[in-house]
């Protein structure tokens, strides 16, 4: 048959493409669409809107307009409703003046030590907690009463005890830090299939071993999970902590600007400890991944 | 249309003077309804025993009196009691200002020039007060003898507050600036906490410092008794702006409760009567007793709602500190910080001209 | 014979650590007035909390607390839920609302006190809005998660029984997803929990458990704040353990 003349319900069928290319091989062919005979319909504006790469930051970006809006149409006195530009110029001075970095710094290096030491014990303590039952009958109560004590509620106590200088600021984050990491581990170790345990068994690992090469490596993904939380908790509590009691630090620039009545600088404050913490989340995560992928080989 | 014959034009001018009250009247009933719902009132408070809410203070007085909740009554208007926490008392207030959630509020010099220099306006209705003292504390083991021992050390002060100013009075005295001493801006509880601990050479405070001296845990080495009567922090009823301008009616009712708060207060028995609401309170009569002993201010004077040139010279002093500690960022001309007319008005309308005589 | 001995040994395990700090504690009291100060003497902490319950002074206070923390977190978490559900709804309202609530969540949440007390005053309704918002996040969290993973095979038989978008969303989805919406609720009880101690701390004077700490510690009455500062955390316990214990009725109930 003549693939060039097709009768109209043919052509309508939309046979006449494809005998044209199944008259022509060698050409790479799309795929022929499924409903090649109906034309698609236009994607609707939403639809196109999804599929870009960058409309996550349609909102953010929606509510920095309102907000440039609101202030041209001074809609709140201007202490309360701070305009954008003003904000990124505080920004801009603190900055400059080092006032900023100083600031970040100290709040930065307090959260690592004590986030550090918590940790560290942390682990030390989940797992001794989880691998001796008997350990973890003397302490448990104790341990669920003193992780429910509010950091923000211990601060005077803690000043009384360790002063007014770093170390009591080191010390909180550390006891926030600490009873998340050691749950976490303490539950992973618990939830340890016993499988393992038996292989090892088996094997005829000494105590030690068993330790070093089964029960560590397995609990690594769930102790991963508790420390990026353990972090996330510890920076919050930092700023809380510097908030009430501190000469210096990114929380007590904010205390101060507030009593100066500079919201300015409140929300410069605000929105780098947001992203510190974005930062910190994100950067820990990637931490995550590469030691995961290391894991599952 | 032909000019009106004399009498009617007579008649018609008659006419409108009988309608002016009546318009007038109806203007009136317009603007009275134009007030607010109600009239909101800042004051220092304490949470009692009991849960009740307990104000500190002339407030608390005129809370008591039930005069002034009476007369807004009359006008249809709420008196509306704001409880502020005495440890952010500057910070609390200056937002309710800015949010514009309170009319009225008793609180401190420093707080009210930092607020104004920030663009707010408030402006100072009745003076007088209390007058707190501020006492300079050192750890009990301590070997300072004065403010020049504490060069180079760290002094616990909260910032913003009231006493920074007479702190700062104390320092100049001895011949110091804020940085010959390293300040640690610590709320009151942070700053008794740093002095018992040691961690902190010295905390600068208000009457909690007799706290201190009982637990034995600090000592007491300056008092801001001796001292000359504008070192002392002064903590009085401040109005916004536009709610004067607005409703001066108001406005007066207030002012006039206050001088009849400030009456009774130094009339008999006074200044029991103000001892027994401070004990009701939360306060331990021993420390409202010792907050007084041996102080060189007049009980009278305290409680003059004057606007003398000492209060002023205060103010102005006051605003030149700021700037120069960096509390502002541009100097504040305090000569319009003041609203005299409504206590002038009180004292005219309750014969009071004479109890105060203005120095 | 032995089962007694081993059940006693059992029971009193726990205690031992207790005992022990406790008596570090009477020793450290005893070393001289500053350190009195702060550990305080176990004889006034017993004779403080008598005072406490004597005039009713902590229930009442324990009681303005937990129905502060409790409205809050009713508030917070119906919201979370509703958001939540939306945004695995919608996927529109998934990409307008999720940046901006893991930008928002970053901030320290004592961070925004100075925000809300700016714009909310500092009064009831600030402090409901910080353990609503502390209560909110988790929960849209959970939702969210809980009901995009819903098994696929039950979305099919909602789409064989012609079950329109409500009632997928009703009768399939919403079950499903529960056990993930109360985990999520069981989490933001914790935090919101803590929430109402900062606002109580940071906000204005209400009766409230923090305002007790608070009042204590400005009267210089360290028994109180010990006092306080072990109530809070017993409360905290005793939630926690009430919607964990309830939660998993509820999810047990559900899957049977």
């Amino acid at each position: 048959m003549n693939p060039g003349v097709l009768s109209a319900g043919a052509r309508g069928l939309g046979l006449a493409e494809h005998a044209r290319k199944v008259a022509q091989p060698g050409r790479p062919e799309s795929p022929a669409p499924a409903q090649a005979t109906r034309p698609r319909p236009a994607r609707s504006l939403v639809e196109r809107w999804l599929d870009w790469r960058w409309s996550a930051w349609t909102s953010p970006l929606l509510v920095l307009a309102l907000w440039v809006a609101a202030t041209e149409q001074a809609l709140a006195p201007e202490q309360i409703l701070v305009p954008p530009w003003q904000v990124l110029v505080s920004g801009w001075e603190l900055a400059e003046s080092g006032e900023l970095g100083e600031h970040v710094w100290i709040s930065l290096s307090r959260l690592l030590s004590g986030f550090g030491f918590g940790s560290v014990l942390g682990v030390a303590f989940g797992l001794a907690v989880g691998l001796s039952s008997r350990l973890d009958a003397y302490t448990a109560p104790t341990f669920q009463v003193l992780r429910q004590i509010p950091s923000v509620a211990l601060i005077p106590l803690f000043i009384l005890v360790f002063g007014i200088g770093e170390t009591f600021k080191v010390v909180i984050v550390a006891k926030a830090s600490f009873f998340i990491v050691a749950l976490a581990v303490h539950d992973a170790v618990k939830n340890l299939p016993v499988r393992y345990l038996e292989v090892a068994a088996m094997l005829r690992f000494s105590r030690l071993q068993v330790i070093r090469r089964v029960v560590l490596p397995a609990i690594v993904p769930a102790t991963l999970t508790g420390v990026r939380i353990a972090l996330g908790r510890s920076w919050m509590v930092l700023v809380g902590a510097e908030l009430l009691a501190a000469e210096d630090g990114l929380g007590q620039m904010m205390e101060m600007a507030r009593q100066m009545f500079r919201l300015d600088v409140v929300m410069v404050g605000v929105m780098l400890t947001g992203v510190i913490g974005l930062v910190l989340d994100r950067s820990f995560r990637l931490l995550e991944g590469y030691l995961m992928r290391w894991q599952r080989r | 249309m032909p000019v009106p014959p004399f009498s009617q034009r007579r008649r018609l001018v008659g006419l409108s003077a009988a309608l002016m009250p009546v318009l007038l009247s109806a203007t009136k009933v317009r603007a009275a309804e134009l007030l607010p719902s109600a009239l909101r009132i800042a004051a220092v408070s304490r949470t009692g025993p009991s849960g009740k809410t307990l104000f500190a203070g002339s407030s608390a007085l005129v809370q008591e009196q039930g005069w002034l909740a009476a007369e807004l009554g009359k006008l249809g208007v709420k008196l509306q009691w704001v409880p502020v926490t005495t440890n952010s008392v500057a910070v609390q207030v200056n937002e309710a200002f800015a949010n514009k959630s309170i009319d009225f509020a008793q609180y401190g010099d420093l707080p009210s020039i930092i607020a104004n220099a920030s663009g707010l306006r408030t402006q100072l209705v009745v003076p007088g007060g209390s007058m707190n003292n501020t006492y300079l504390v050192v750890p009990a083991d301590s070997n300072a003898r004065s403010i020049k021992d504490l060069k180079g050390k760290k002094i616990a002060l909260h910032r913003g507050r009231p006493w920074e100013f007479p702190f700062s009075r104390l320092l100049a005295a001895n011949g110091m600036t804020h940085k010959d001493v390293r300040i640690l801006n610590l709320n009151p509880q942070a700053g008794a906490s740093a002095v018992a601990s040691g961690s902190a050479d010295a905390f600068f405070t208000l009457s909690d410092a007799f706290l201190l001296e009982d637990k034995r845990v600090g000592k007491i080495i300056w008092s801001s008794k001796a001292a000359p009567q504008d070192w002392k922090m002064r903590a009085e009823l401040w109005g916004d702006s536009a709610f004067l301008q607005k409703h001066p009616r108001l406005a007066q009712l207030v002012a006039t409760a206050y001088v009849k708060a400030h009456q009774s207060v130094v009339g008999e028995n006074g200044r029991e009567n103000y001892i027994r609401h401070e004990v009701a309170a939360g306060q331990s009569r021993s420390l409202v007793e010792r907050e007084w002993e041996g102080d060189n201010t007049d009980w009278n004077t305290r409680w003059a709602p004057l606007f003398t040139p000492e209060l002023r010279a205060h103010y102005a002093a006051g605003a030149a500190y700021a700037r120069q500690a960096r509390l502002i960022g541009r100097p504040l001309d305090t000569s319009k910080l003041y609203a005299p007319q409504f206590v002038e008005q009180a004292l005219a309308q309750l014969k009071l001209q004479n109890l105060w005589a203005s120095r | 014979m032995k089962p007694i001995w081993q059940a006693a040994g059992a029971a009193l395990r726990p205690l031992v650590l207790p005992a022990i700090l406790l008596l570090a504690w009477q020793w450290a009291s005893g070393r001289g007035a500053s350190a009195a100060y702060v550990f305080v003497p176990l004889e006034q902490l017993w004779t403080g909390l008598q005072e406490l319950l004597a005039d009713g002074t902590l229930a009442l206070h324990v009681a303005a607390s937990l129905e502060r923390a409790l409205t809050g977190l009713v508030c917070g978490a119906l919201l979370g839920i509703a958001t939540g559900a939306l945004m695995a709804q919608s996927r529109v309202a998934e990409r307008l609302v999720g940046p901006l609530y893991h930008t928002v969540r970053q901030v320290p949440l004592l961070g925004l006190v100075p925000l809300i007390a700016l714009w909310a005053g500092s009064g009831e309704f600030a402090k409901l809005l910080i353990i609503g918002i502390a209560a909110f996040y988790p929960t849209v969290l959970n939702t969210f998660e809980g009901m995009r993973q819903v098994d696929v095979r039950y979305r099919e038989v909602g789409a064989m029984l012609t079950l329109t978008r409500a009632q997928t969303f009703r009768r399939v989805l919403l079950p499903a997803a529960l056990p993930d919406i109360i985990t999520g609720v069981t989490h933001a009880q914790v935090f919101a929990w803590l929430a109402c101690l900062g606002g109580e701390l940071l906000f204005a004077a209400a009766p409230g458990i923090g305002a007790l700490l608070l009042t204590s510690e400005q009267n210089g009455r360290m028994d109180v704040v010990l006092l306080s500062v072990l109530v809070i955390s017993l409360l905290a316990l005793v939630l926690n353990l009430l919607f964990t214990r309830v939660a998993r009725l509820l999810v047990r109930g559900r899957s049977a």
